[in-house]
């Protein structure tokens, strides 16, 4: 699989378990990082700009981080951590690494 | 650090806390999630085993006690000179043939018992009873028992005792047979003692031998479903496991109680039924 294809899959599941801590202030906070796009909250699907992908993960970590802390990176880190057990490590954002 | 920045510090400090204990009851929501999920699985593969067993019970009934019936029938057919003269050597095959078949079928009786008890199949139809008749009865009818395997089977019933009370007769009767049989079943030598008294609402029956005696392992499962003890299946091959569970839930239907008192293997057991008077 093309580890770009993988950013999308790699947001959602963040989100989601974001979702599982605050509720659907996930998604709120996500909307607010540049470059992701919600296509459906409901069935978490969304979408991320081709340019900076790893990039547009890192500031979604942040974006969690500002606000609640490191226990919220903790979570990003376990939501994806079997998606990046498989990716070549250069092609992990630098949040999760 | 001007104010505006303290209370910001203050706020972020306070939403930090909230998401540490937000995060604890979600993981604890996942552990209580997990849990249900294997709940539920374990719960669907107790209702496909008690499906199975119940297919087994109704095989039983069927099948097993219908071989057993037909063989008796033919081996009484034989002994009652249905087939013509028998050899000494043909009768008494066939007394053994139609003993062996009369223990088969009590068998499946009494787990087909244990079961239908168990499910609430039973209607007990309560009357007004006189216990003590019934126990005279079953004493009367295990003397013969007990006297041919050498043991003396003595009463101590009191005299000035009231035996009057609300019950199923069929299933009391039931009771006092398997646990006397049970205790002539158990003892090589010696003496067994039907015991009885009655008093301040409450009726006492008691069976004491000098068996074989319970040990402390065997005396936890003495009462339930199929608890066949370590020890007693060295005596009783024909051990089911489902007579002492059936006395427990006969008696439990007639809000009594039943229990069993050992000091040990080689010395004896005394069992005790207490029932409430009428």
């Amino acid at each position: 699989m093309n580890p770009a294809a993988r950013f999308p899959e790699i947001a959602a599941k963040i989100i989601k378990e974001q979702e599982f801590v605050i509720g659907p202030l996930a998604w709120e906070e996500a909307r607010k990082v540049a470059g992701i796009q919600v296509v459906d909250e409901k069935k978490g699907e969304v979408t991320i700009q081709d340019a900076d992908p790893k990039g547009i993960i890192d500031r979604l970590v942040a974006q969690y981080e500002k606000i609640f802390g490191k226990a919220s990176h903790a979570v990003c880190h376990d939501a994806v951590k079997d998606i990046l057990a498989q990716m070549p490590p250069e092609e992990v954002p630098a949040s999760l690494r | 650090m001007s104010d505006t920045d303290t209370s910001q510090d203050e706020f972020k400090k306070i939403t930090e806390e909230l998401y540490e204990r937000n995060l604890e009851l979600a993981k604890l929501y996942k552990q209580v999630d997990t849990l249900n999920k294997e709940l539920a699985t374990a719960n669907e593969n107790l209702k496909a085993l008690i499906k199975q067993r119940e297919s087994l019970v109704h095989l039983v009934t069927h099948k097993v006690k219908g071989a057993f019936t037909r063989s008796k029938y033919i081996f009484a057919g034989m002994l009652d000179g249905s087939f013509g003269e028998l050899g000494d050597t043909l009768r008494d095959m066939a007394t053994k043939g139609l003993e062996s078949d009369n223990t088969g079928i009590e068998t499946v009786d009494l787990v087909l018992n244990a079961d239908n008890l168990q499910k609430g199949n039973v209607k007990y139809e309560m009357k007004p009873i006189d216990f003590k008749q019934i126990v005279l009865e079953k004493i009367a009818d295990k003397k013969i028992q007990a006297e041919a395997k050498g043991l003396a089977l003595e009463s101590d019933i009191s005299p000035d005792g009231t035996y009057a009370m609300l019950g199923d007769a069929f299933w009391l009767r039931e009771v006092v047979n398997n646990l006397i049989e049970n205790s002539i079943r158990y003892t090589r030598e010696g003496k067994i003692t039907v015991g009885l008294s009655g008093g301040d609402g409450k009726i006492l029956f008691s069976v004491k031998d000098t068996g074989v005696g319970i040990s402390d392992e065997d005396k936890k499962i003495l009462f339930t479903e199929g608890g066949r003890g370590k020890d007693s299946v060295k005596i009783n091959t024909d051990s089911t496991g489902y007579g002492l569970y059936s006395v427990k839930l006969i008696i439990d239907a007639h809000k009594g109680r039943v229990w069993a008192e050992s000091e040990g293997p080689g010395k004896g057991s005394q069992f005790y039924v207490e029932l409430p008077a009428a």
